[in-house]
């Protein structure tokens, strides 16, 4: 039959590790007092990977696996120098931390700061453009009623950069700041005169 | 003609007197392959081989892509930002989802009897691990999360919250843990370093960025407190829903309860220890100083 019941654990994949491709039986053990040999072979790096492949068939000493006395300082203090503990790295990282929410903390209260600000920046700022807005419009109209006394004056429209109209707009201001000390003399006048009649009002005689 | 009898007809007759089919008799089928035209032969293909006359399309040396003659080239005159900074230098995870790692434990190339790190993915051909180009171990990914449906104990490098929760619905462990490059090269390639002869060096710690991920609960760190990440797998049970098993009356809770020592490489096999293969032997130092130093 082709197609038969077949138990599904005999097809299960498992694990098939590679051989390993050692000469165990005849192994190559260089001779180091031979001058042929290549200095790389005479290396503890290549002692060990003679220990690492043949075992003690090598003829190497297993004690020369690990590193000696000297060796084994300096991988300490290389140690030392370069891997900090855990405790010493989340003191560290505590350290950092700090120092950021200190910075965030210093930069929100700033910008809560400047928002408080915010308010009355924004009024002052929309004040201003009105102002300039209003300034302008008057600046205009003056202008305007300039020019139109002058063709008043003259009977044609003069050029407002003429000289004929600068000293036109230097009398008519010099006119108005007259009137203006005028009309603020007077008002003075008025006034004492009144205080005047205040002082005097108490001066009548009062009838019984 | 001769009829067949059988209801599959003659081609399942001759399928059954025909011999297995092996490697030996498979062939390709009938104009299925072509003959590869032999360039630079006479008028069929000419003096040219259909390249044009000259320069770098004929020889084909082109150069890079994004090159311009010598003139900066456009990817070097527009500014850009940071986002690739230093991108050569990234630690990089290879991804294992959920549903490669079932299918791995279906057809028994990884063994869930024991528990699982790198060594046995890697023997299983389930991920590639180059620690020369800055791959730092593998990435459980929640793809196939619904279909995952074994109880594990895993050791990955990094896992997602989806995967985390969906192996410990099934009665599952996971860790994450790190490994420095060396170590790394050391776990995914065994034998190799038994050749060496050296004895096994300690794991390093992570790096200082890298130690808040590995000590926070959430992620199932190795260097997390254990009565945290029992927490931790409570409430993450809760957030999506499933009834944590109890694994402590399991009969595999020994396996599930394996731990490697932040400072080990192997399960079994401590810092400073010789493996020799061609013996079968394993062989541990003595020497007090090497022992406090490999121990500490």
């Amino acid at each position: 039959m082709l197609f038969t019941s077949i138990p599904i654990h005999k097809y299960v994949a498992n694990y098939n590790p590679k051989p390993l491709k050692l000469n165990l039986k005849d192994p190559y053990i260089p001779d180091k007092s031979r001058e042929k040999t290549p200095e790389w072979q005479k290396t503890a790096k290549y002692d060990r990977k003679l220990f690492g492949r043949y075992g003690l068939a090598s003829g190497i000493d297993p004690a020369e696996l690990w590193p000696s006395p000297d060796q084994l300082e300096a991988m300490i203090a290389e140690e030392k120098e370069w891997q900090p503990s855990l405790e010493k790295m989340l003191a560290n990282i505590a350290v950092k931390e700090k120092e950021k929410a200190k910075k965030l903390q210093a930069r929100e209260k700033l910008i809560a700061a400047n928002m408080a600000k915010m308010p009355k920046m924004v009024e002052d700022w929309r004040r201003e453009i009105r102002d300039q807005k209003v300034k302008k419009k008057e600046d205009k109209l003056r202008r305007d009623r300039l020019l139109a006394e002058a063709r008043a004056r003259f009977g044609y429209a003069l050029d407002p950069r003429s000289q004929k109209f600068k000293d036109m707009v230097k009398e008519i201001e010099k006119e108005e700041s007259r009137k203006r000390k005028q009309l603020k003399r007077r008002k003075k006048e008025e006034e004492m005169a009144g205080a005047a009649k205040v002082t005097e009002a108490p001066a009548t005689p009062v009838t019984p | 003609m001769s009829v067949s009898k059988t209801p599959g007809g003659k081609a399942l007759d001759v399928l059954k007197t025909l011999p297995r089919i092996t490697l030996a008799n498979l062939r390709p089928n009938p104009g299925a392959r072509q003959r590869e035209r032999k360039r630079g032969r006479g008028a069929h293909g000419g003096s040219k081989s259909g390249r044009g006359h000259k320069g770098e399309r004929q020889r084909g040396n082109r150069p890079r892509l994004g090159f311009e003659g010598g003139q900066t080239p456009f990817y070097l005159v527009i500014p850009k930002y940071g986002y690739n900074e230093g991108h050569s230098r990234r630690p990089q995870y290879q991804p294992l989802s959920l549903k490669r790692l079932q299918y791995l434990i279906d057809l028994g190339r990884v063994d869930t009897s024991q528990p699982i790190d790198l060594t046995q993915l890697v023997n299983g051909r389930g991920v590639t691990v180059q620690p020369l180009k800055r791959d730092y171990g593998v990435q459980l990914v929640e793809e196939g999360a619904d279909v995952f449906a074994a109880k594990i104990n895993i050791e990955v490098q990094r896992a997602t919250e989806g995967a985390i929760a969906a192996i410990e619905r099934n009665g599952g462990v996971i860790t994450t843990s790190f490994y420095d490059p060396i170590s790394l090269e050391i776990l995914c390639k065994p034998v190799p370093f038994f050749l060496r002869g050296q004895p096994i060096p300690k794991r390093m710690l992570p790096g200082e960025d890298m130690v808040p991920f590995y000590m926070d609960a959430k992620n199932r760190g190795y260097l997390a407190d254990p009565e945290k990440i029992q927490q931790a797998r409570k409430e993450l049970a809760q957030k999506y829903g499933y009834v944590l098993p109890d694994i402590s009356k399991d009969e595999i809770h020994r396996m599930l309860a394996m731990r490697k020592d932040p400072r080990q490489i192997f399960f079994g096999l401590s810092p400073g220890w010789v493996v020799n293969m061609a013996e079968k032997k394993i062989l541990k130092p003595t020497d007090e100083k090497l022992l406090r130093y490999y121990n500490s």
